[in-house]
């Protein structure tokens, strides 16, 4: 069922799904837009989102825009032109996305942002995000603390556009750099992507072959490092990851990767579809727009707790 | 004519208050300067203009005695925290604290950069909070201890966190201490604190430090 409206939208665009009836549930339909599936984390908001959507008796439709902006222009076109009731976004960049999300407005859908800002306030209803910064922070006293407060380090950088890239390195440095004795020998973007990080590192090491320890943006690229210095005999070196992604869990749990910060994203998805269906019943959440969900620090010791980009109990 | 009396009593006020700070001309908006102000210089104004003239204030108004807090906690964490504490409204947000006392030090440790002191403010001379003094002060108690600042009001969280950053350098740089050695002087204190459980150690940013007679 999944599959065949998603490729119906695809395929027939605007005019078929305006020809599309009004679908069974009892309370409309939720477009469920992210990056794409390839990284977990996406897919667990997707899974996290629909799986609320569903118990609280909407219908959904799940997107991917690939983190193109034009791509996800053309998502929220369809989405409009769909006749959806609310719209939970993680979006495809902080300046881009500010067009898209006007028009879904404009067109009197609100939407509920997750895991990504964008620059403005006021055109979405709610904008829910970890607190990257704090989160920076813990996984940055971990790291410092493995490298035993010294040592030369690479970092690994996401994506440029990302404000999460910026504000994550700006939480590793505000700790980090209080260590004179931690030296920064590398720093390089490898946005985001698992086999651009394997790329990446093989050449720092290259450079670098003493170095001590890789602090990276996000749990893919950590894979990523960890994949080239394992290749090259290097698992000695300490790396730290966020996101809180099996995989990292995994190797974590093998004594590969050492630590990862989580990021409440399965719970995240589900609370923008509450704040969306009490928004849609009551005309408001009843909470600011912007908010920031706390991070949790993963290492051995809760590592076996993770499941899915939630911590149990 | 009330702006200019405003305006010449907010630059009075920020030449009295900030020694440290360079005073610069408002930049016209959209021109090249008002571009090219970085994150860090605006949020370092918009310290300056709030932390003199509302936060200190604030937490002067709120704050309560340190044996409040400690004997609410017993009750329950959550109940602590709706009885006395703020938080931002995002789930899983720790609580924060205004607190005031007096105690004496126990034990500062004035070495690393992350300066602090731990004070006993019982007589039992167990210390029962400690105070951050800096320059590197840790969390963002200051700025989610004050229900005036909301994170809706700024672009990204690169801002939100720059502005705590700033504020706790404004806290830093109003902490005056005698030389030396600091134990069995006695403080009186004000300032906020983030709990996130109700045995995380209270670890105190400063809005007021004073040497108690």
């Amino acid at each position: 069922m999944k599959l065949t409206r998603r490729l119906m939208i695809s395929a027939f665009g605007l005019a078929m799904t305006m020809a599309m009836p009004s679908f069974a549930s009892a309370e409309g339909l939720i477009a469920i837009i992210t990056p794409s599936h390839d990284n977990p984390f996406f897919k667990a908001e997707a899974v996290g989102a629909e799986a609320r959507a569903k118990e609280l008796g909407y219908d959904t439709v799940v997107m991917v825009h690939d983190d193109d902006p034009n791509k996800q222009l053309e998502l929220f076109n369809t989405a409009i032109g769909q006749g959806v009731k609310a719209i939970i976004l993680d979006n495809a960049g902080a300046d881009a996305t500010v067009a898209a999300v006007q028009a879904a407005k404009d067109a009197g859908i609100p939407s509920f942002l997750i895991d990504r800002e964008i620059k403005e306030s006021g055109i979405a209803v709610s904008q829910i995000v970890s607190n990257n910064y704090q989160g920076a922070q813990l996984g940055a006293e971990e790291f410092v603390r493995l490298m035993g407060e010294e040592g030369k380090y690479a970092e690994l950088l996401g994506r440029e556009a990302d404000t999460n890239a910026g504000i994550r390195s700006s939480g590793y440095h505000d700790i980090i750099d209080q260590y004179p004795d931690m030296e920064m020998v590398a720093q390089q973007t490898a946005n985001w992507s698992q086999t651009e990080a394997y790329t990446v590192m093989e050449t720092i090491l290259q450079a670098n072959p003493d170095i001590k320890g890789v602090i990276s943006g996000n749990d893919t690229m950590a894979m990523g490092a960890w994949a080239a210095l394992e290749a090259a005999g290097r698992t000695d070196v300490i790396v730290v990851g966020f996101d809180g992604s099996n995989d990292v869990r995994d190797s974590i749990k093998a004594g590969g990767i050492k630590a990862t910060v989580l990021q409440p994203a399965y719970r995240q998805a589900q609370l923008a579809v509450e704040q969306a269906d009490k928004y849609l019943k009551t005309g408001s959440t009843g909470v600011d727009e912007k908010q920031l969900m706390d991070c949790i620090l993963i290492n051995a010791d809760n590592a076996d707790k993770l499941e899915t980009f939630a911590l149990a109990e | 004519m009330m702006r200019a009396m405003t305006a010449i009593l907010g630059l009075s006020l920020g030449l009295m208050e900030l020694g440290a700070c360079k005073i610069v001309p408002n930049p016209e908006p959209g021109s090249e300067s008002a571009a090219s102000q970085t994150d860090d210089d605006r949020m370092a104004a918009k310290a300056g203009e709030i932390y003199a003239a509302q936060l200190v204030p604030y937490v002067a108004q709120k704050a309560i005695e340190l044996p409040t807090l400690t004997g609410a906690l017993q009750g329950g964490f959550d109940a602590a925290g709706q009885a006395h504490g703020v938080r931002p409204q995002a789930e899983g947000s720790p609580w924060n604290f205004l607190l005031k006392g007096q105690g004496t030090v126990i034990e500062a440790n004035r070495e690393s950069r992350a300066a602090t002191m731990a004070l006993d403010t019982t007589g039992d001379n167990q210390a029962d909070v400690t105070i951050q003094l800096g320059p590197v002060i840790k969390g963002t108690a200051l700025r989610d201890a004050a229900d005036f600042i909301v994170f809706t009001d700024y672009r990204d969280q690169i801002e939100f966190a720059k502005l705590a950053r700033a504020l706790n350098d404004r806290a830093h740089g109003a902490v005056k201490l005698p030389e030396g050695d600091l134990t069995g002087k006695t403080f009186r204190f004000e300032g906020a604190a983030t709990l996130r459980t109700a045995t995380d150690p209270i670890l105190v940013v400063p809005t007021l430090l004073e040497a108690a007679p």
